[in-house]
């Protein structure tokens, strides 16, 4: 309870024999993580929520002092207490900045994790979440459904329509509409199965994870990366039974959902022996490549090790494309483009990932292209999984800053390295009339190609 | 003599035994300020001493000035009493020092020169050259808050004091920041005794970071047709890469007044460079280091004096920079010396406003029976020195201008005071310029140290 | 707290601008230090007269008031030791003018130190004071501590680089002092309110000097297989003249947690290494890059290495810059201590500091700025002990005593605040007390800005509150010093 008066050692001790405890038992932020946080405030500057509102409830700092209260019984697992997770963006931007390690992406699913499991959110917002993370993303066919139910609202002109009467203005949906994707002419699911030969000799033989809603929008990003990977010497497998990473589900809090996508990944990457396992979306890239930690909370006393081990045998294989194909090195020929481009780090990326030089490095070695950093690239655009839709505002102010600074180098393309910050960012060129083109790397080095 | 001044001679003789106390009044002259002399002066051996004197002129409410060399005493507004001057060149000796750790503590009577024959053994020195640099004492030097044409690449005395002991008005041995050379512990009291002309207390003892002499040192020269072609290269300066020694500016009068044989008799040394540069404006630089080092300078300043058009550029070498170096630290004392009615006003404005500041300056004394000399340091500090060409109506002239350059440097957001000025003029305006709104601020630091003000009183800024 | 009060606060900050519930407030109790004081609410003036009217108010309603930027200070300055208003500057975070030619800036207080340097690095200058937590702490939180860093070795700390203050005084006025021009006339005021560490007034607005970049910049690593000899080469360059513009020092046991963690190329067999940057123009910067390995090897280096590019010397720095919290990774609690010394008496001290952990059963690492004889010894310990963390505090408390034994002081730039307030008698005497004392009561006569801060709280055979926490789980022990406070 808040406003209880200090405690001594021995009691402090005796509180956590007691456990009070507001989270409960299963998958929960470990005292062993969060109090590796030495709450020296380095990761305030690097917060983008902090650095709107300036509230240390809305910092890392912050929230991971909250998950400590709620753990030793001092804060209730309230509305308050969930408000400040729901803003968090999961950036991990903080990751970067801390200095003593703190697995912050980690702290803060766990703490949704318990949000799940003991806040009683609205009943609507109880309903879209079990539909979303529970229904549609685990199962391609849902996806392919809808999808197609959504491609004649945006091709039949009935979106035209419903954007001429206003309506989504008077509702507040009209920032959310320009989010949404485009929808596919051709899904991706067609590809599922088939493997592409590397031209000229092969350098290295590797599985394409495609995602899930990328394969109903991104279709032409997947293409690409195909195309770049096959035209550098890869051979490219895609598996048949892949399913969606988990990321938003883990993200969510979801996390048996995401451990059983994860088993059903594994097992459909597991079937040959690959160099990598390669995706283009920096988000599912981080959860995948984090799969054991997925693993290593909520397990049962006597439940076997073994996921958790197949987990990391899976995840020590996977490898963003830019990642990958910077390892490798560029061996396709490439025309010249006179192009001025900006990069905007992808969070999951950079920060899940540590990965910042790798797709800058591809962006440089396209002959012609000169790349011009914009100021606070490491920053979120706002995008961060479902955040724009579920903190639309929040997202919205963001993305303001974002584009001001892209806006600022000149540059009439923005790279980025995530499906989801290309939404975003084209949203952004949109509604703030930048005139800008937002490209995947992937899609960059493809255009350096395929006009060669 | 009066009896009170024979009393308080007598006591402050048990303090510091009486051949300690001076009350004959031939001596006692040498102490006057501003036209007022003591009743009596005293000389203490230790700190202790101090206190106890401090104590007993704050018991009976005895007006006290801290004195050294007595170089400076016509600094600030004349006295509103003064009954007992300390005076501190007893206490002169180095109470320790580290040259391993570049750090030194003196008492505040030891001279300059004594000092700095100490730290040339170890091959350092202290950025402190200051007018009157033969006489002057470290105590002295820093209560005046004179600056130095170094202050360019080390600061001033705030940047390289790391603590002072001093005796506070109520008689307290007091200390603050300490002997190392970064500390935060408690508050910075000793930054406010600089510059503060003993309006505070009395400095026992004084602890410095040192530096290493850098040499060999050259000085690089150039003169100009115009003040905007001189201030272009020292523009230049300040925002190239190069972090010369020093970087004044003199006007022509400053370069007249260089080459006069005062200049030559309160600064032996010999200079030459100066001399062809009569008439005009004058850039003058020190740098030092290697000969690589040397000669990136030389090149690029060079480059930017003849880019900026000036007329004439000189290198000189290590052996004429103490005469160089000399007559920049002693303009005050080589105006003086010129000119008794002489009035020097240190005019401190931004570096986008110097060339506005001189101009302003200048145009007030146009036409007046006042000849000037300007000397403008590398902090953006401008010495501007108006020198009376016949006693009478100059004088009054110069009173006049003193008042509107105040006013017009005040406008320009910079502050004006005078340095040096005859007596006269103190009764007609402040020599600490236009009242300021932190000046109620500085009260309360006075209150606070000086509880019955008995030290200086009148002296210092809002006169107190 | 009186709700009229807090009803006055929301009345002039909006809802927005006033947090005073309890589960905000719970956010409000720490910094970086290892103190707790929770604060009655948290208020987020927007402008300065803002800040004027919470003064009148805090005077009004007799409740104490504390300053805070972003909470990143090591000695509690930042915490409301008797409860009150915290006063987040956070959101007071313009620039208000470049000057580039004037080589100025002028800032509000909640700026941070790092995002200064950013907006002016075009023009070729930065702001000089670099404090390890530069990229969150801001400019009025290095204003009230007088922050150092490890550069401040050649360029000086935060109080060599303010020219101006707009303050609200405790009283509720509104002043201003020093300016864009040099040396205003009369008492030194910046001098004395830069490093007053929030107790005589708070700083609504900052005259910054601009510095320019330095030409060239060389960084070595010099290695070495004995501690002694790391610290003779430091009071031998020192001794030499040669000024480097940072010289950090990391021991064994340090530089081995650093590298398990950050993976700097710090070689784990080694005892020490140095770490030494040179800047200036390129000429002399390469000169005194050569002399300083010179003395390097002299003093039985055994290997001297110079980055050669930008990453080389991002990825020393790292080392260094990341140091605490690899250490963190070690140990959630540990204790950083920060005292100085004379840098002749370095190896004295080390093996002082070595013996002094020993003896009281810790294992103490070392990483510092060695070029300016600033110590950090960290001292790791079981918070869940309470005999232990006890222990910690005192052994602290004896390398202190010994630093300033050696002549050095209590803090070199963390603050006293309220970590070290009971250490202030052991370096100041009660007349050095006293005349502070009676500034800071000119200026905060009612006692109301950041109150027990600084100054001893103990009376007489002091009573000595430690607190430690883990995260929320806090722990008061109280422990008899040896001597009358």
């Amino acid at each position: 309870m808040p406003g209880l008066p200090p405690l001594t050692h021995e009691e402090a001790q005796r509180e956590f024999a007691e456990t009070l405890s507001g989270f409960t038992a299963g998958d929960k932020p470990e005292y062993a993580d969060y109090s590796r946080c030495i709450h020296c405030g380095l990761c305030l500057n690097a917060c983008p929520t902090y650095r709107l509102w300036h509230n240390e409830a809305d910092s890392p700092r912050g929230r991971i002092r909250q998950m400590a209260l709620v753990d030793q019984g001092r804060l209730e697992l309230n509305e308050a207490f969930v408000t400040h997770i729901d803003r968090c963006l999961d950036c991990r931007a903080c990751e970067t900045a801390c200095p003593s390690g703190v697995e912050y992406g980690k702290l803060v699913e766990l703490a949704r994790a318990q949000i799940a499991k003991n806040f009683k959110r609205p009943r609507t917002s109880r309903w879209i979440r079990n539909f979303v993370y529970r229904r549609l993303l685990t199962d391609p066919r849902h996806i392919a459904r809808i999808a197609r139910a959504m491609r004649f609202y945006q091709r039949s002109g009935l979106e035209a329509i419903v954007r001429g009467t206003r309506i989504l203005r008077l509702i507040g949906m009209s920032k959310r509409a320009e989010l949404m994707p485009r929808i596919d002419r051709e899904f991706f699911f067609s590809r599922l199965g088939k493997t592409f030969p590397a031209q000229g000799e092969r350098r290295a033989r590797v599985a394409f994870f495609a995602g899930c809603l990328a394969q109903v929008t991104f279709t032409q990003l997947n293409d690409a990366t195909i195309r770049v990977l096959q035209a550098n010497g890869c051979e490219v497998v895609v598996p048949a039974d892949q399913f969606c990473c988990g990321a938003l589900a883990a993200h969510a809090g979801e996390r048996d959902v995401a451990r059983e996508l994860a088993r059903k990944n594994m097992k459909a990457f597991s079937a040959e022996a690959f160099d990598a396992i390669v995706t283009n979306a920096a988000g599912c890239g981080s959860t995948l490549k984090e799969y054991a930690q997925l693993f290593a909370t909520g397990r049962e006393e006597n439940e076997s090790t073994d996921d958790a081990e197949r987990a990391a045998e899976f995840s020590r294989g996977v490898r963003d494309v830019t990642e990958f194909l910077s390892d490798l090195g560029l061996s396709a020929r490439m025309r010249e483009m006179k192009l001025r481009v900006t990069y905007q780090d992808s969070c999951h990326l950079l920060h899940g990932q540590k990965i910042r030089e790798a797709p800058r490095k591809l962006i440089r070695a396209i002959p012609g292209v000169e790349l011009v950093e914009m100021p606070l690239a490491e920053q979120c655009c706002g995008s961060a999984g479902v955040y724009n839709v579920t903190e639309t505002a929040t997202s919205m102010e963001l993305l303001k800053e974002k584009m001001r600074n892209a806006k600022s180098t000149g540059a009439p393309i923005i790279v980025t390295a995530n499906p989801g910050c290309m939404l975003q960012l084209r949203a952004g060129a949109k509604l703030h009339a930048t005139g800008q083109d937002v490209l995947h790397v992937v899609e960059l080095l493809d255009r350096a190609l395929t006009n060669a | 003599m009066s009896s009170a001044a024979r009393i308080a001679a007598s006591r402050a003789g048990e303090i510091v035994g009486p051949a300690n106390v001076i009350d004959g009044a031939d001596e006692l002259a040498g102490y006057e300020v501003d036209g007022l002399g003591p009743g009596a002066a005293v000389r203490p051996g230790t700190a202790e001493e101090v206190s106890e004197l401090v104590k007993y002129a704050a018991a009976e409410k005895l007006a006290v000035i801290p004195v050294g060399a007595r170089t400076k005493l016509d600094m600030g507004m004349p006295p509103a009493r003064y009954d007992l001057a300390i005076d501190m060149t007893r206490m002169d000796r180095v109470i320790s020092y580290d040259p391993g750790d570049l750090t030194l503590s003196v008492e505040p009577g030891i001279p300059l020169t004594k000092l700095a024959a100490t730290l040339a053994e170890h091959k350092q020195f202290l950025p402190l050259a200051v007018p009157f640099f033969e006489h002057a004492t470290v105590g002295g030097t820093l209560a005046s808050g004179v600056d130095s044409p170094l202050r360019h690449a080390y600061g001033t005395a705030r940047e390289f004091v790391l603590g002072l002991e001093f005796v506070s008005g109520d008689g307290a041995l007091t200390k603050s920041g300490g002997r190392v050379v970064k500390n935060v512990s408690g508050y910075d009291l000793h930054k406010l005794m600089l510059g503060g002309i003993g309006s505070l207390g009395v400095v026992t003892r004084v602890n410095f970071k040192t530096f290493p002499r850098p040499t060999p040192a050259r000085g690089f020269f150039a003169a100009f047709e115009t003040m905007e072609k001189a201030l272009e290269l020292r523009q230049r300066i300040m925002s190239s890469k190069l972090s010369p020694l020093t970087l004044d500016l003199g006007s022509p009068g400053t370069a007249e007044l260089f080459s006069s044989a005062t200049a030559a008799k309160i600064v032996p040394e010999a200079v030459t460079a100066d001399l062809p540069a009569r008439g005009k404006w004058t850039i003058s630089a020190g740098f030092w280091g290697s000969t690589d080092v040397s000669a990136r300078y030389e090149r690029d300043l060079r480059q930017m004096a003849a880019d900026c058009g000036a007329a004439r550029v000189d290198v000189i070498g290590e052996d004429e920079i103490p005469g160089q170096l000399g007559r920049k630290r002693e303009f005050v004392a080589i105006v003086s010396a010129l000119s008794p009615g002489a009035v020097v006003m240190k005019l401190s404005v931004r570096a986008s406003q110097l060339r506005g500041a001189q101009t302003e300056a200048r145009n007030i004394v146009a036409g007046a029976p006042i000849d000037y000399a300007t000397l403008t340091n590398g902090a953006g500090v401008i010495y501007f020195a108006m020198l009376p060409r016949r006693a009478g109506d100059a004088a009054q002239a110069c009173r006049q201008a003193a008042g509107q350059i105040m006013k017009a440097i005040t406008a320009l957001g910079g502050y004006a005071t005078i340095v040096r000025c005859p007596l006269e003029l103190k009764r007609e305006i402040s020599v600490w310029g236009v009242p300021r709104e932190d000046f109620p601020l500085m009260q309360r630091v006075k209150r606070a140290f000086d509880p019955c003000n008995i030290f200086a009183p009148g002296r210092f800024v809002g006169g107190f | 707290m009186d709700h009229h009060l807090l009803h006055e606060l929301e009345h002039l900050l909006g809802h927005d601008g006033v947090l005073s519930r309890p589960e905000d407030l719970l956010l409000y109790e720490y910094d970086g230090s290892v103190e707790i004081a929770r604060p009655q609410c948290v208020v987020f003036p927007a402008k300065t007269a803002d800040v004027v009217r919470i003064v009148e108010l805090s005077n009004r309603y007799k409740t104490p008031i504390v300053g805070r930027g972003a909470g990143t200070g090591l000695s509690g300055g930042a915490l409301a030791r008797e409860g009150g208003i915290v006063v987040s500057f956070a959101r007071m975070n313009r620039i208000l003018e470049i000057d580039i030619e004037n080589h100025r800036a002028v800032v509000q207080p909640g700026v941070v130190n790092a995002d200064l340097s950013l907006a002016v690095a075009h023009a070729g200058l930065h702001f000089a004071p670099d404090p390890s937590s530069q990229r969150a702490c801001t400019i009025g939180g290095n204003v009230s501590e007088n922050a150092g860093g490890p550069h401040t070795l050649a360029y000086g700390v935060t109080t060599n680089h303010v020219l101006g203050l707009e303050m609200v005084m405790p009283t509720g006025e509104l002043v201003r002092i020093g300016g864009k021009a040099a040396d205003a006339p009369g008492y030194d005021l910046c001098g004395l309110f830069v490093g007053s560490e929030g107790t005589l007034a708070l700083v609504t607005e900052v005259t910054v000097r601009l510095t320019r970049l330095p030409e060239a910049v060389k960084t070595l690593l010099a290695v070495y297989d004995r501690v002694d000899d790391a610290t003779e080469t430091v009071v031998e360059i020192t001794a030499r003249g040669i000024t480097p513009a940072a010289c950090e020092m990391l021991d064994g046991w340090t530089l081995r947690a650093v590298e398990a963690w950050v993976h700097a190329g710090f070689p784990l067999d080694s005892a020490a290494v140095l770490l030494i940057e040179v800047d200036g123009l390129r000429e002399a910067a390469e000169e005194h890059a050569a002399q300083i390995a010179e003395v390097c090897r002299l003093h039985g280096a055994r290997e001297v290495r110079v980055a050669c590019d930008e990453k080389e010397r991002d990825l020393l720095w790292k080392g260094r810059k990341n140091a605490f919290g690899a250490v963190g990774r070690l140990s959630p609690t540990y204790y950083v201590q920060d005292g100085v010394i004379p840098r002749t008496k370095l190896p004295e001290t080390l093996r002082e500091i070595d013996r002094i952990g020993k003896e009281n059963g810790f294992e103490i690492g070392n990483i510092f700025h060695a070029g300016d004889g600033n110590l950090h010894p960290i001292i790791l310990f079981d918070a869940r002990d309470s005999k232990q963390f006890q222990r910690a505090v005192s052994t602290a408390e004896e390398i202190i005593r010994f630093c300033i034994k050696m002549g050095g002081a209590i803090t070199g730039e963390h603050g006293v605040g309220m970590e070290k307030d009971r250490l202030m008698p052991f370096l100041f005497s009660e007349a050095d007390i006293a005349l502070m004392k009676r500034v800071r009561d000119e200026f905060n006569p009612a006692g109301l800005l950041n109150p027990g801060k600084i100054f001893p709280t103990g009376k007489g055979c002091g009573e000595v509150r430690v607190r430690s926490q883990r995260n929320g789980a806090e722990t008061d022990s109280t422990h008899e010093e040896s001597s009358p406070a």
